[in-house]
This record gives structure tokens, sequence and C-alpha cells, in this order.
């Protein structure tokens, strides 16, 4: 009985907590509330947040979020999903073989800051608008971040490891697959981490460049027609996507690599 | 990125043979350039969908000549810039209160958590609403894209500072608003410098983009343009001008880095840093 | 004159679970002029009470009292000199010896001639435009000792000083450390984990115990340093002393050592 008590005011400690945190953001929420019912601000520029809660439920039962939002991750997806295969392979390469270094490193020298969003219209040109234009623009953007987080790892793994390796009897494809991939691998989920948002903003921003279904187009037709509304209602969807998968990605760092605590 | 030099074996001193090695650095892009430039002469690629590159070329000439470029090039640079300087100076004032007082800390770590994993590009067609097509909703997306980056990089920056370095300069009798100033910046700086690199590739994403999606002058929208209109030469030698400049920055941003951060026992580090 | 008076010092840091006592009930008296050394094994707290005589960190009872006024913060009076050096490493040589002096708003004349004096004195002319991160240790070291020297404090707190120094380097660190307090008679308290150094250096050599930190017992130090290092090292009266020293460190630190074995064992 004292023990479910106990349990009970640990728990409503914990929400005391994560209340206290989050006040900034009530703050700011409660701001916005105020503001907009006063209107003190125009409606048409800032609805209130009850009435974008309430758009929310009906975008939410008239579809609109759930399919353009499945759209928009498969392609942000699959995308990575490449760029991770081609970086990884590129950047252990790299790391390996000093020509495969030197006919690569100038291109991602090259590629890395350029903003390669600026492709969008080639991409629509060559593969349409629909998914693959925008997958294709993902795994283009992410290759490069992928290839120089994974050169990184593979390159930090100190020589006296590998010469012992070698001296061992290693053959250079066991030495990738049993010592230098592992030991890359915390840098190589690090660059993971890190791009997955790139990912997602690519793919929104190629669909509201151009078109062609995800939210990103859909947060466009509702700005073109002054649905102010609904226009909150994609930010903050894309807001919470985005927010969610750095938590996956943090609980699946904890399962895939236990034993590196890189602290965050 | 550079992350190390080409092998270095062969060509060993001599100014000949330094400039054959940084010539033979860029090589791979010539060889793509001339692949490039023989897969559309060769007819292997249409070219309705792959100008070449002597076609490319001669068209951002053309375009340098009447000024097209330099003028749009010029307006997305201002905006880019211009909200890259202001987010930074914005983002390190901000990361420095985080990083030496709880209240701030307090205040701005969950909007900056919260804020991190929204794309900023999401809030032009709100800015659009708001301000319509031009320089504020543009220059203000910058500005939020770069905030973050620099914000985190400052306050890591900052509270990494050895105790013992702010505790020498107490007792050397630095006052309070000094620390902040000449202790603990120049102490962060290699972080604030790194975070500034990471805006400063976002700066130029988020004017593109925004000029994409909808403006009347600017890079993107050229590039845009010429692509709707079909005139692929032109849109390519607007791409080929606007990567080069973002190289050039980077590089700019590098050298500076360089210069000022040449104390830094681990600059050298840093600079393999992609 | 008393220049440093510690009265029932206290100390804890908090921990997850309770609070683990750093101090307990220290008391120390150091004359002006004075060189004092404190020894005592590892994780006793001795850096703990160097840098709360310094002001960096608050005591949670007893008084501090430095030249009769109350210990509340860092302060010019108190030069620190850190084991890690702690160099601004922006700043080049001169630039961070000059430092103390800017702060204290010394006309720029005057400074140029101190910190010009300092490079002759430390031995690294030709170093002045040099970053700390082109420096050796010992080079390092003594940037850091001159830094403090410059502008002045009439107490210096030096907090193992050496201990990140080859052993050469060490000696001839301590043989110039040695010159500058007798040509300058500051006082000086140092924190030390070798004992040779705290015999070849100070006036008096305090023991400290195991943690909770307590001073046990207090060896006054008066062998002949006319002379050179070996003449002064191979006397006997100072190894005898050294030995004596050394082994009531040792008891210290065996203390709880002991004290657990027998534990085991039971």
């Amino acid at each position: 009985m004292a023990e479910r008590a106990h349990a009970a005011r640990g728990a409503l400690a914990a929400l005391w907590a994560a209340l206290r945190y989050c006040y900034p953001l009530l703050l700011v929420l409660l701001l916005w509330e105020l503001v907009a019912r006063a209107e003190l601000i125009r409606p048409l520029f800032l609805p209130t947040v009850t009435t974008v809660l309430e758009q929310f439920w009906v975008l939410l039962f008239e579809g609109e979020i759930v399919a353009p939002l499945l759209v928009s991750l498969y392609r942000a997806f699959a995308g990575l999903a490449l760029a991770v295969v081609f970086g990884v392979l590129a950047g252990l390469w790299m790391a390996r073989s000093k020509w495969a270094h030197w006919a690569l490193d100038p291109l991602v020298s090259l590629g890395f800051p350029a903003p390669k969003i600026a492709f969008v219209p080639i991409f629509i040109l060559w593969f349409g608008i629909d998914h693959l234009s925008k997958i294709l623009l993902v795994a283009f953007t992410c290759v490069f971040p992928m290839i120089v987080a994974t050169y990184h790892g593979a390159a930090a793994v100190s020589r006296t490891v590998i010469w012992s390796a070698e001296a061992m009897g290693t053959s250079e494809r066991k030495l990738l697959s049993r010592i230098i991939f592992p030991a890359a691998q915390p840098y190589i989920f690090s660059g993971v981490r890190v791009t997955v948002p790139v990912a997602l903003i690519i793919a929104f921003t190629a669909e509201m460049i151009a078109g062609g279904g995800g939210v990103g187009a859909a947060l466009m037709f509702a700005q073109r027609f002054f649905q102010t509304p609904t226009v909150f209602v994609y930010i903050l969807v894309m807001l919470a996507t985005g927010l969610v998968l750095d938590l996956v990605m943090l609980r699946l760092r904890h399962w895939l690599i236990p034993w590196d605590d890189e602290a965050d | 990125m550079a992350v190390s030099v080409a092998p270095r074996a062969w060509l060993q001193g001599g100014s000949l043979s330094s400039w054959l090695r940084a010539a033979g650095r860029y090589l791979p892009i010539a060889i793509v350039v001339l692949v490039w430039q023989l897969v559309v002469e060769l007819d292997l690629v249409d070219r309705a969908f792959l100008p070449s590159f002597g076609e490319t070329v001669r068209a951002l000439w053309e375009m340098t000549r009447n000024g097209e470029i330099v003028v749009n090039l010029l307006v997305s640079l201002y905006r880019a810039l211009g909200g890259l300087v202001i987010g930074s100076i914005i983002g390190v004032a901000i990361g420095l209160a985080m990083a030496t007082s709880r209240r701030a800390d307090q205040f701005f770590g969950p909007l900056v958590a919260t804020t991190y994993s929204l794309p900023k590009t999401s809030l032009v067609p709100l800015f659009i609403l708001w301000f319509g097509i031009g320089n504020v909703t543009n220059m203000l997306s910058v500005v939020l894209a770069c905030l973050l980056p620099v914000i985190v990089s400052t306050y890591h920056g900052v509270k990494a500072v050895p105790p013992v370095i702010i505790w020498s300069a107490r007792a050397m009798g630095t006052p309070h608003r000094l620390v902040l100033w000449r202790i603990l910046l120049p102490s962060a700086s290699l972080s604030i410098f790194t975070g500034i690199r990471i805006a400063l590739g976002f700066c130029f994403v988020l004017t593109i983009s925004a000029e994409m999606i909808a403006s009347r002058t600017g890079i993107g929208k050229l590039i845009f343009f010429y692509g709707e209109s079909g005139a692929y030469a032109y849109m390519f030698g607007g791409l080929l001008a606007i990567v080069i400049v973002a190289y050039a920055a980077d590089r700019a941003l590098l050298a500076a880095m360089h210069h000022f951060l040449r104390w830094h026992d681990s600059i050298h580090a840093a600079h393999a840093g992609g | 004159m008393i220049s440093i008076c510690v009265k029932n010092l206290n100390k804890r840091y908090r921990a997850r679970d309770g609070d683990v006592p750093a101090l307990a009930d220290v008391d120390i008296e150091v004359r002006e002029g004075e060189f004092v050394t404190i020894v005592g094994p590892s994780g006793c707290g001795k850096s703990t009470l160097l840098y709360i005589l310094g002001g960096f960190l608050g005591a949670d009872g007893g008084t501090i009292e430095v030249n009769g006024k109350a210990v509340t913060g860092p302060g010019v009076d108190r030069g620190i000199v850190f084991q890690e050096y702690a160099l601004f490493p922006w700043l080049t040589v001169v630039q961070n010896i000059r430092y103390g002096l800017e702060m204290s708003g010394t006309p720029g004349r005057q400074c140029e001639e101190t910190v010009e004096r300092l490079v002759r004195t430390i031995g690294l002319q030709g170093f002045e435009h040099r970053f700390p991160r082109e420096l050796s240790g010992g080079m390092k070291q003594r940037v850091a000792i001159a830094r403090t020297l410059a502008y002045d404090p009439k107490i210096l707190l030096l907090d193992e000083p050496f201990g990140a120094l080859d052993a050469l380097t060490r000696e001839g660190m301590q043989d110039e450390l040695l010159r500058l307090w007798q040509a300058t008679r500051k006082t000086v308290v140092m924190v030390t984990h070798d004992v040779n150094e705290a015999v070849y250096l100070s006036g008096r050599v305090l023991v400290m115990s195991q943690r909770p930190g307590r001073i046990v017992q207090e060896f006054p130090v008066t062998i002949d340093r006319t002379g050179e290092r070996e003449v002064t090292v191979l006397n006997d009266d100072f190894n005898h002393l050294r030995n004596e020293v050394w082994l009531a460190v040792r008891r210290q630190a065996g203390a709880n050592a002991g004290a657990s074995r027998a534990a085991r064992d039971a």
C-alpha cells in the first residue's frame, strides 16, 4: 500500500519535472493563443492554437496527414538507404586505397559544400516529378556526409591495430569486414543520425519546389490557397516527425552499439 | 574537405613539382568533365537531357557578359551571407548565455531541442504568407536555419573551457563581464567556427530553396526559371556558378579559420572535418 | 605576521547518494614569507584545500583569512599556478605574461619593462611571440610562473606545478623556483605528491591524512640550502628528514589500505 503511494508520488514528481522543463514551450503556446484570440494579428496570418489543432483532426480523418507523410518518409528513407550503402562503401574504399582517395576526394570536397537542392530542376528533368527524382536527390545529397563520416571512422583505426591484424595473416577483405568496419560503426551511426534530418528536409523541400505528392506539396498547396491553419498543421507534422525520428535514432544507437558511450 | 593530401611519395620539392602536385589533386575533376563532354559529343546521352560541358560554359559566359549571373548571384549572396552573419551573432550570444546562466539554459534549452528537428524550409510558405516574396522571407529563413548549429556549437565550446583557465583569469583580476569576452569566447572559438561552417552550408540551401519555392530574383530563381523554360544549358550554367561560389565560400571560411585559430593545437585535425 | 590563517575548515562534495567529506577540521597558519608545502596520499584533498585558499571553491565550515580578511573569491593577492599550466592558448608568450598587468591597469611602458625582464628571467628570449602549443612542457610552466609573478601577488599558490614534467626538467624547475623565492621572499603554499620536492624547497612540510583530509603531522625543514643541488641532496640531514616525511605519508596512504585488508581477512 505504502509502495504504491510512493510510486505514485514518484510518477507525479517526474510529471512535474517534465512540465518544468517544457515551460518555455508552454509559454510560447500560451502567448500564441492569447495573441491570436485577441486578434492582435489577423486570423489569416495567425490562427489560434485551438483552430490549428481542430484542423489537424479534420485533416487526419480526411486522410490528408498519414498518406502524404508516408510518401515523404518513403522517399526520404529510400534515398537515405541508397546514400548509406554507397557512402559507406566509398568511405571505406577511400580509407584503404590511396588511388580511391585521390580520385574521390576532390569530388567529395566539391560536392560537400554545394547546395544540392539547386539540382532539383535537373532531377525533375531526368526522373520526373514522382518518387524517383526525390529519392535520388535525397541519395545524392546524403551520400557526401556518409562518405565523410565513414572515411573518418575507418581512418581513425590506429595503425598499430591494423599492423597487428596484418601480422596475424588477415586478408584485406577480412580486415575490412572484421576490424575496420566494426571500428567505424560508431562514426557511421553518428553520420546516419546527423543525415536523417537532412534526408527529411530534402524530401520535404523538393516536394515544396516541384510538387508531386508528399507533405511538402500539401504544404505549398495550402499556402497557395491561403489555408493558414492547414499550413500550420503541416509545419507541426514536419516538426513532430523530425522529433520522433531523432528519439528513435537515439534508442537504436543504444541497442545497436551498446559498447560505445558517446556523450550527447 | 581535403582530408589529406594525395600520395606524397612521388614528387618532392621544387616549385614545378608542387604545381604538378596541385594540378594532380584536381585531375579527377578534369577527368569527370572530360567524360561529361565525351558522353554528350558521342551522342551516348540525349542532348535534350544533358547539355555538354562546352555548351554550359558558353551559356555561363553569356550570362556573365550580360550581367545576369552577377546580379542574381549578388542578390543570393546578400541574402545568404547576410542571414549567416545575423544568425551567427545571435547564435553566439544565445549559446554563450545558455552556457553561463542556468536560467538562460532552462529557457532556451527546450526551445532549441524542439526546433532542431524542424526543417526551416517548411517555414518559407508561412513567411510568404506573412511577408510576401522577397528578401525578408528569404533572410528570415536563413537566420533561423543558421541559429541552431551556431547556438549548439557555441554552447558546447564554452562548456568545454577548462575550469583552470577561468580560475587563472579570475585570479589575475578579470572582472566577470570580461571573462565572457576575453576568455570564454576565444577559448571556444574552434567550436564556434565549426558551427559557423555548418551554418554556411545551410544558408546557401535555405536561400536557394526559398528562391526556388517563390522568388523574383536570385540564382535559385534563375536555375528554376531556365529549367522551366527548357533552356538547359543556361540552367546548368547557373548551377555551375552556384557550386563554384559555395565551394569558394567554404574555402574562404576555412582559410579564415586557419588564420584566426593558428594558435590552436588541434586545428589541423579539425581541418580534416569534412 | 600571519599571512594565511585557516581554522576548522570543512568541505563536502555532493554525490548522488549522500555527501562525500573532502576536508575535515583543517587548521593551518602560514607566516609571511614562508614556503610551506602540503603532502599527502592521492585524493586526500590537498588540491581542494589549495583551491579553497585561492577562492575558486567555497568551504562548508570554518574560516579562512588572508592578511586578516576573509576569503570570498579569487583575488590578485593570491596568484595560482596549476599543474596543467592553464596558459591562454590563443595568446603568445608575452601576451600571457602581460595579462595580469593589463587587468590591473598598469601603464603600457611599465608593462613592457616587466614583461621583458621576466622573459629574460625565465630564459625564453626569442620565444616571445610563440603560442603555447609551440612550447615544451617545461617552457609552458615557466611562462605560467612568469605570468603569475608579473603582477606581483603577495601569495603564491602552487598546485603540483611540476607534476606534468619529466624528472630532469622538474629538477631544473625546482632550482629556478627556489632561486625566485629566495630573491622575492613571497609567501608560498605548494601542494605536491613528491616528498623529495617538498623537503628540497620548503621551510615547513605539512602531512595530510587520507580523505577526509586533515593535517596530521608537521615537519620544520632546517637544511642548509647554500650549496648546489648535489650538495644539498646528498646531505645526511636532508635524507634523514626526507625519509621521515616519506614514511609519514606512506603511513597515511597505508592507513586505509591496512584497514580494508584487515576487514577483508576478518
